[in-house]
């Protein structure tokens, strides 16, 4: 069964087309790219998948649950959003035994101080937020994600702002998520070597369309990603 | 889940947030006020009973002000900081979430009443109103409070930017204080619909009559129908729309 599954997902605001008829599915454990130029709809896509938004067209489901349910969905997926906020006095654990007590978890403590040591920030848990990097907030962000056990992940843009270390150190994350975990993760980035380290797959958007889909060996051929993504994107401007 | 939702707002108005520096201003205000009502020789001619109505007056005029600026914020807040997509995104019903923001920005009044007393005791010794003041600041201004801090709470929900709730919110609380401040309003017909229509106005209204002229509780009470009713009213709209009200984006479905 597919863990993602989206037909002909559309998302209009007036009259311009944010989205047109998105089709694909994804694997569980499988780790998907999803890439555009700004403005492609790489992010409401994320924010219709998620439930956040409401599709104008379109069906989806999301580990085997169709999106006229979203409060079922909304239990089975962990989500890092765009420019995420952090309360700035709380704690990370404290942050994320909140998080843990809105899916009705009854071990709050545990699940935020292990997940908190998977992430790295274990020896910060104590510390605010408001003194924490912006690859440790990354870090925590992902910890919220993950805090439910959510059979798929969206992070989106988690490695925006980061320096090369603070990347890596993501990336192997994400990587950790996909294997330890078996969900699926939907990577939404503008760096395409990322989505060549950590992704089996791609989604590439324009425009609000989908331009291509599938294993990165296919969408690539002889070239690089880099190419394939210029190529397609440019072929969409041409259109 | 409400209450987890109110816990956790409570937390973050009280530990290390706004609440105890807006509540801290309050007493000054509130000690300033019952410096001069018990030494300047102009408002020491107040009667006893007349300075606790004074203060309930003025703790319920503050308090509901405070309320209304903590409820504003409460979602377009939560917009602005980049806090209140991780909120949806988990299973909790926007109800409970909507709800539970309006049960924290009341706390707030509440902690307005807690600091109110001992100035009421003090102004009001020897004298048998300070119970009463206290019970009526509970009741009718729990009222108030309510009614407009929910208002605040639906403006901040139909608003992205967290200025213009506040400011919707500090002009609704201008229009319905302006003709409290004119004395004659309750004496003359158009003045006393204006005072009962008016929830903060027939408030005010209703508390002096039982503090100040000793009327029974009983006696003016058809003056508490429209502190009820904007109570009442702004709840039901809160639990029934504020579901559809919850959403990322003021605005957009």
């Amino acid at each position: 069964m597919a863990s993602i599954e989206a037909r002909g997902l559309s998302k209009r605001y007036g009259a311009r087309n944010a989205l047109d008829g998105l089709t694909f599915a994804t694997d569980p454990g499988e780790v998907v790219g999803l890439l555009g130029p700004n403005g492609a709809g790489k992010t409401t896509t994320i924010r219709l998948l998620t439930t956040i938004l409401e599709p104008t067209a379109g069906t989806f489901t999301v580990a085997g649950i169709p999106g006229d349910r979203p409060t079922e969905i909304r239990r089975r997926i962990g989500v890092l959003p765009e420019s995420a906020g952090y309360p700035p006095r709380q704690t990370g654990a404290e942050y994320l035994r909140y998080a843990a007590r809105l899916y009705s978890r009854r071990d709050a403590r545990d699940v935020a101080d292990r997940l908190l040591t998977d992430v790295g920030l274990g020896d910060r848990a104590g510390s605010r937020i408001s003194s924490y990097s912006r690859g440790m907030k990354q870090r925590l962000g992902i910890a919220r994600a993950l805090i439910n056990d959510p059979a798929v992940v969206f992070l989106d843009e988690p490695t925006l702002g980061l320096d090369p270390a603070g990347q890596r150190e993501i990336l192997a994350t994400i990587g950790e998520i996909a294997v330890r975990r078996n969900a699926t993760v939907v990577l939404s980035t503008h760096t395409l070597t990322e989505v060549e380290q950590v992704c089996g797959s791609v989604l590439i958007l324009d425009h609000g369309k989908l331009r291509t889909a599938g294993p990165i060996g296919e969408v690539v051929g002889a070239g690089s990603l880099s190419d394939a993504f210029l190529r397609l994107t440019e072929e969409a401007d041409h259109d | 889940m409400t209450r987890v939702i109110a816990g956790q707002e409570c937390r973050d108005l009280w530990i290390g947030g706004r609440g105890p520096v807006l509540v801290f201003g309050f007493s000054v205000l509130l000690s300033a006020m019952t410096y001069l009502a018990a030494t300047n020789r102009a408002m020491n001619f107040l009667e006893q009973r007349e300075a606790v109505n004074l203060t309930v007056q003025v703790a319920l005029a503050v308090g509901v002000l405070l309320t209304v600026v903590v409820s504003a914020d409460a979602i377009s807040g939560e917009r602005e900081r980049g806090t209140f997509e991780a909120l949806l995104l988990t299973p909790v019903p926007r109800r409970a979430i909507i709800v539970g923001k309006l049960i924290a920005a009341t706390t707030m009044w509440l902690a307005c009443v807690v600091v109110t007393i001992p100035y009421l005791w003090v102004l009001g010794r020897g004298v048998a109103g300070v119970g009463p003041a206290v019970l009526l600041a509970l009741t009718v201004g729990t009222l108030v409070a309510t009614g407009l801090g929910g208002i605040g709470l639906l403006f901040s929900a139909g608003a992205n930017s967290n200025k213009t709730s506040l400011a919707g919110g500090l002009l609704l609380l201008l229009v319905l204080f302006a003709p409290t401040q004119l004395p004659a309003l309750p004496k003359t017909g158009v003045g006393e619909v204006i005072t009962r229509i008016n929830p903060i106005g027939s408030a005010l209204h209703y508390v002096s009559q039982i503090l100040v002229s000793q009327r029974n509780w009983t006696h003016d009470l058809s003056y508490l129908a429209s502190p009820v009713l904007i109570a009442l009213l702004v709840t039901g709209v809160v639990i029934v729309a504020g579901p559809r009200l919850v959403r990322l984006t003021a605005g957009l479905k």
